[in-house]
């Protein structure tokens, strides 16, 4: 039984990680640039990636510093993109020499 | 997944578990890293050439890009799976969802490389601008990962093959599985950067 709903967990995720790419191809091809559209898919990335970190490596239950560092990376990533797009200008100042 | 443990007392038992040996999360940690500096110099080239980096996914081919998302998270699914049946103790079952995975690599490596041949008739290339140095330099080296990655796998079905491995000890599996699933984990943070986000 408890493989059964694993197998089934995972087909499950499975699904919807595909869904999300379809979601962002076309939030690529129709949405409108800015903010809204850029925080989409940020936290997009952000699930997906949480998905495999926590499921497809299982480190849902596993060691605490690797979970929290290979969780914290679909934190930090999909965070920079927000920043990026938000402060342009402060991050010109502070890379360049 | 296979499992060791610290011999750290202060920790409970669900914080000790690590899927795999600590030499192959040694390699992950270490190729996330790598990827993290691509990112940031994405970034930074970025916020510097803002209107190049606006223009350039519009170039690429989207449906290249969404393409091999699929069939990566795809992949990366069949290897849950060959795990999940070699705990089952279905080593054959096992053996046909990591030759899944493995023609899901190939099928990436064939549509990347008929998308470089699409940009390289649209006059693309490395010295097109910024934005395609960039593209280049982390799609290539990923491209790298994807190929040496299925050979390693196809070592595992050979493994597989000579039963190496049983139902209680298959390290070896889970090694090449969490490794597989790092290459995904890069892919699905390049399609965004570079071919969604404008």
């Amino acid at each position: 039984m408890k493989e059964m709903s694993q197998i089934k967990r995972i087909n499950t995720l499975w699904v919807i990680l595909l869904l999300l790419t379809l979601f962002s191809a076309y939030m690529a091809e129709r949405a409108t640039p800015g903010l809204s559209s850029i925080v989409i898919m940020a936290i997009v990335l952000a699930i997906k990636g949480r998905i495999i970190v926590d499921y497809f490596m299982e480190l849902k239950e596993a060691h605490t510093i690797l979970r929290t560092l290979m969780q914290l990376y679909f934190y930090v990533i999909p965070a920079l993109i927000i920043l990026v797009y938000l402060f342009p200008e402060q991050i010109v100042k502070w890379t360049t020499l | 997944m296979t499992e060791i443990a610290l011999a750290s007392p202060s920790l409970s038992t669900r914080s000790r578990k690590i899927p795999g040996n600590m030499a192959i999360w040694a390699a992950i940690l270490a190729e996330m890293s790598e990827f993290a500096i691509m990112f940031i110099v994405y970034f930074i080239a970025k916020v510097h050439n803002p209107e190049i980096f606006d223009e350039g996914p519009t170039r690429l081919s989207t449906l290249a890009g969404t393409s091999n998302t699929l069939i990566m998270l795809s992949s990366s699914f069949f290897v849950v799976r060959a795990v999940i049946a070699m705990r089952k103790n279905k080593p054959r079952t096992c053996m046909r969802w990591l030759w899944a995975a493995v023609a899901c690599g190939i099928l990436y490596l064939i549509i990347k490389y008929f998308e470089y041949q699409w940009n390289d008739s649209q006059g693309l290339s490395t010295e097109t601008n910024i934005f395609y140095a960039v593209y280049y330099y982390v799609t290539f080296n990923h491209f790298l990962h994807v190929g040496w990655g299925s050979g390693a796998i196809v070592w595992v079905i050979y493994r597989l093959n000579t039963h190496i491995y049983t139902q209680q000890e298959h390290e070896g599996l889970i090694n090449i599985a969490l490794y597989w699933h790092m290459i995904d984990l890069a892919w699905i943070t390049i399609f965004p950067l570079l071919y969604v986000i404008r």
